[in-house]
């Protein structure tokens, strides 16, 4: 059978119903050739008025998620917590469904199936019924109580609902119950902000809901925000290196990327997690590092406020000078030394630098994400002698806006700053300008495609390739990877192949 | 039948409310579990809400329509190009550049309701949007408009904003009303879809009789492929076959369809229904309404797609149709068996779970089957009676069913049946994959499609590979040191 070219050895789908014999292999999707068919005769353009999104009353494909899906991924990362969301059935399956795309891994979160009549006479009886089915059979040592719209609108009373919930658990299990597991609420209407303040309220509500004071642990607090298993790892590799003893609130790297190992216990609960009492205890820890500005900083300042646990809020330590920053921090905090091992890493990202800046120097970049992961990438971006020409953050922020000024004006250099808008307003800021190069999240990948500027992979979320969820991008070594990544996609798109061996 | 005693899932000895979703199937006097009522709060289910029902299922695969959700930006969110709800509509990314992915997959629309859209409802946004959105995305077909949890709590009145907006734009706009908390399930979404969608075109229609097919543009064989959404290109398969029969298919409801031809739904002579938990009722209303029939079929696997086609020339009647079924059987047949004769040689024995949504698990007790494999459990999601009839006719005897399952009602089974395979979902398979059982994604497929006699080989191919990847020797042992 003679196939054109074009479709590059591809099946139209008459040859392909038309083939005597389907092989053993079978014949997928990817050796289909599927002809577009434009949706309309020809490209019109988009009325250029209301390409800025306060130009408009709609937003289209928004940067941002959901208030609640923070606080899951908060509740996620605590040592068998298993977050019960007071709303209808989608606003958990629908997180679960996301966790699982990124991570690869269960998620257990527990919905208190608002139907109908929840709807007009309000969740209560679902609440204390769903609590206690969730303690009965899964004994969670944490539950955390998560709003969502729906409940936010009909007025749940949750702090009244928990006060009856805990009086009728009481009377069926008795008072030793409220040792095994703690009650955390966090309220979460998503029409008030989005993910990132959702795990910034949790961040909040853990804290007030269960740290305490007592003798000084010599410890640092980390929250980290949203950021990957291998970016907790990364954190722990610095503080050993630094041996400073360290708790990290909602440390998803011992529950969002686990080893299968059999036998496994059921209900199935991943090994790690952070403790109830280490979050009790971090009420007396030296510092608070909020790694995120805007992912942590309420939980932060309400230690600082409460028990005067100095915060330390951002900037997320990724590329050089922001993981400067963090690691000088550290050591003035712990009054630790910045050891030999800690400036050999930063030498190696710097030598790493040094052997690349040819092919990073002048690269237009453009860069979408969360605001502290943004504003980070930015500044590194110009550390690679990079140019990042426009820079959007899907979650409004003014501290995103306040740091990537400081960059600019550090670096020379005027950028194209969207703050809270959405992917297509910062798509069509690329469809006019030169763009080398894009830093940005899976979301990204089609207008990277139309737009042929390639896409290097950072932020939330990344569930089109394996393996970035245990990767780091903070610390020097983490900005090694992240440097590795931009020069190779640099390198495979941009060089032709007899320009790359020296 | 009440479930035996030793059937009984110990994790729900504190909730025995759950003990009447349990059943075992049984040929001549069906088992049929409670189904499609409430959720028990806190089970830690798997089902999703309406709206996932509504959009995510069966609004969502249409190929050229702006689908304007009225919600905050979470809800759209999620369904932002997830479901491998397939289609060759594109739009354009800028002069002489299709966009990356097809129209119905690669933009999220919201009208991103605010608290003060929430205080004081969303009509005016919700209106706004719909024109600005069409001036951004010129060349769309219409405008479909979903609600959800939100929308549907501050009581804004989409319809009027949509009879508005399609006075201005000239172009039908739609409204689908299926607020997250409306239902028990999915299920309920797919329900007010299809109740709405035929009340809308039939008004459409009424007011617009250009867009109903004129009597001399109709042929006898006309057909509609209805509830099927293209996963993964299952229509590269399905639509050949039955042209090949000699059937004009004017449309699928609604996998990667026009809208203009969505429309001319009550114009075929018969409705092939793939889908019947999502997309009876609309092919109710129709045979109703409109004096349409339709046949049901399972499109999947060699038995089923043989029998589908047989019961579509019958029902034509036209005997040179009858006899090209025959032909197309025969033909086909002998176009998979080497690859699926090597494929039930190697899963001859094996035991699989499935747990679907609902239909699926009927439509593949047979594929199973054929394929030599011994099925030990079924679960669905959002299933009905009807459902459960159809599983306890095709199922062997003695399959425990669960209604609705909840996660820790997986682990049990997993544990008590010790499948060789689970075909679940995406949810799901990294829970299963830690209790060392492989799985097949059986909502988006891993490679697909899988659907009719050349589609069976990439569903063999997926199980097999889930079965005899290297990885699960590793697995199981564990004593290695
Ligand atoms: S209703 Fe609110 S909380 Fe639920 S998914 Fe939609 S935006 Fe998120
Ligand atoms: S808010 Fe309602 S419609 Fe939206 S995802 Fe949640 S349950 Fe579904």
């Amino acid at each position: 059978m003679t196939t054109s070219l074009k479709l590059n050895g591809r099946l139209t789908i008459e040859e392909l119903n038309a083939l005597p014999e389907i092989p053993i292999e079978g014949i997928t999707y990817d050796q289909m050739y599927i002809e577009k068919e434009p949706i309309c005769p020809e490209y019109q353009a988009p009325d250029q008025d209301i390409i800025p999104l306060s130009n408009r009353s709609f937003v289209m494909d928004p940067g941002r998620i959901c208030m609640p899906f923070g606080a899951m991924w908060a509740g996620v990362g605590v040592h068998k917590c298993i977050p019960f969301v007071q709303g209808a059935q989608g606003c958990t399956t629908y997180p679960r469904y996301t966790f699982c795309r990124i991570f690869r891994e269960p998620v257990s979160i527990a919905t208190a199936s608002f139907h109908e009549e929840t709807a007009v006479f309000g969740g209560r009886k679902n609440f204390i019924e769903g609590l206690r089915n969730l303690i009965i059979r899964y004994h969670p040592e944490v539950i955390a109580i998560v709003t969502v719209c729906s409940s936010e609108i009909i007025g749940d009373d949750m702090e009244g609902f928990l006060e009856e919930a805990r009086d009728s658990l009481e009377e069926e299990f008795g008072p030793k119950i409220f040792d095994e597991v703690k009650f955390v609420i966090i309220h979460t209407p998503s029409f008030v902000g989005s993910h990132v303040e959702g795990y910034n309220r949790a961040a909040a509500a853990f804290l007030k809901t269960l740290a305490k004071r007592s003798t000084p642990n010599n410890k640092v607090n980390i929250i980290p925000g949203m950021i990957t298993p291998g970016d907790i790892r990364e954190i722990k590799h610095i503080l050993k290196l630094m041996d400073i003893e360290g708790a990290i609130l909602f440390d998803i790297s011992g529950t969002l990327d686990c080893p299968l190992r059999l036998p496994q216990s059921m209900p199935y609960y991943p090994k790690g997690g952070t403790r109830v009492e280490e979050i009790v205890d971090m009420g007396s820890s030296l510092a608070t590092f909020a790694l995120c500005h805007d992912a942590g900083e309420a939980g932060a300042t309400y230690l600082e406020k409460r028990f005067r646990v100095p915060a330390m809020i951002g900037p997320m330590p990724l590329g050089i000078r922001y993981t400067d920053s963090f690691i000088k921090n550290l050591s003035e905090i712990t009054g630790k030394p910045i050891t030999d091992e800690i400036k050999d890493e930063r030498g190696i990202l710097i030598d790493a630098m040094a052997d690349t800046f040819h092919y990073t120097m002048g690269v237009r970049v453009a860069i979408y994400g969360d605001p502290d992961i943004a504003a980070a990438a930015a500044r590194f971006s110009c550390e690679l002698g990079m140019l990042p020409a426009i820079i959007g953050s899907g979650t409004e922020s003014k501290q995103f806006v306040k740091d990537i000024w400081e960059t600019a004006h550090e670096y020379d250099f005027e950028p194209v700053i969207l703050n809270g808008s959405d992917m297509f307003e910062w798509e069509e800021h690329i469809k006019k300008n030169k763009i080398d190069l894009i830093l940005g999240s899976s979301k990204a990948v089609n207008i990277s495609k139309e737009a042929n500027a390639p896409l290097v992979r950072i932020g939330f979320p990344i569930y089109d390739r394996v393996g970035y969820q245990r990767r780091a991008y903070v610390g020097y070594r983490g900005g090694e990877y992240l440097l590795d990544l931009i020069v190779n996609t640099l390198l495979e798109s941009k060089f032709p192949d007899d320009r790359v061996h020296q | 039948m009440a479930i035996p005693e030793e059937y009984k899932l110990k994790c729900d000895f504190t909730i025995p409310e759950r003990y009447k979703h349990h059943a075992l199937s049984n040929g001549k006097e069906p088992n049929i579990p409670a189904s499609n009522i409430k959720t028990i709060p806190g089970d830690m289910t798997e089902r999703g809400c309406a709206f996932a029902g509504n959009r995510g299922v069966i609004g969502g695969p249409i190929g050229d329509c702006l689908q304007v959700v009225h919600s905050p930006a979470g809800c759209v969110w999620y369904q932002w190009g997830t479901r491998r709800n397939l289609s060759a509509i594109y739009s354009w990314a800028g002069p002489g550049v299709l966009c990356n992915d097809s129209h119905n997959r690669r933009h999220a629309i919201s009208t991103d309701l605010l608290e003060k859209d929430v205080v004081f409802g969303g009509m005016e946004k919700l209106e706004k949007a719909c024109l600005e959105a069409w001036r951004l995305v010129p060349g769309a077909a219409g405008i479909l408009i979903f609600t959800t949890c939100t929308s549907g709590l501050i009581g804004d009145d989409c319809h009027a904003v949509a009879r508005r907006v399609e006075k201005e734009i000239g172009k039908p706009v739609f409204v689908f009303d299926a607020p997250g908390f409306c239902g028990v399930s999915q299920s309920i979404g797919h329900h007010h879809f299809n109740n709405q969608f035929y009340e809308q075109i039939t008004e459409y229609r009424e007011k617009h009789p250009e867009v109903c097919m004129k009597e001399e543009e109709k042929g006898p064989y006309d057909i509609a492929i209805v509830g099927d959404f293209n996963m993964d290109w299952d229509l590269a398969f399905i639509k050949p076959l039955f042209e090949k029969l000699g059937c004009r298919i004017i449309l699928v409801f609604t996998g990667g369809e026009h809208f203009e031809n969505l429309i001319k739904l009550p114009d075929v002579k018969l409705n092939v229904l793939h889908c019947q938990r999502s997309c009876t009722y609309i092919s109710k209303l129709l045979s109703q309404g409109f004096d349409v029939p339709y046949v049901n079929v399972s499109l999947f696997g060699l038995e089923q797609t043989a029998e589908a086609l047989r019961e579509v020339a019958g029902f034509f009647g036209s005997e040179d149709m009858k006899q090209k079924a025959e032909q197309i059987i025969e033909q086909e047949l002998k176009v998979v068996s080497p690859a699926i004769d090597f494929y039930r040689e190697k899963l001859s024995g094996k035991r699989v779970g499935i747990y679907v949504g609902g239909p699926r698990v009927w439509h593949w007790q047979r594929v199973m089957q054929e394929l030599g494999m011994k099925v030990v459990f079924g679960m669905c999601t959002f299933a009905h009676n009807d459902d459960y009839e159809k599983i306890n006719a095709r199922a062997e005897d003695g399959v425990f069913l669960v209604d609705a399952p909840n996660e820790f009602e997986i682990e049990e089974c997993l544990e008590r049946f010790k499948p060789d395979l689970f075909l679940t979902g995406l949810k799901e398979k990294y829970l299963c994959r830690k209790f060392g059982v492989p799985t097949v994604n059986s909502h988006s497929y891993e490679k697909g499609p899988y659907a009719c006699f050349r589609g069976m080989v990439n569903f063999a191919r997926d199980i097999y590979q889930g079965v005899y990847a290297p990885v699960w020797k590793f697995v199981r042992d564990n004593d290695f040191i």
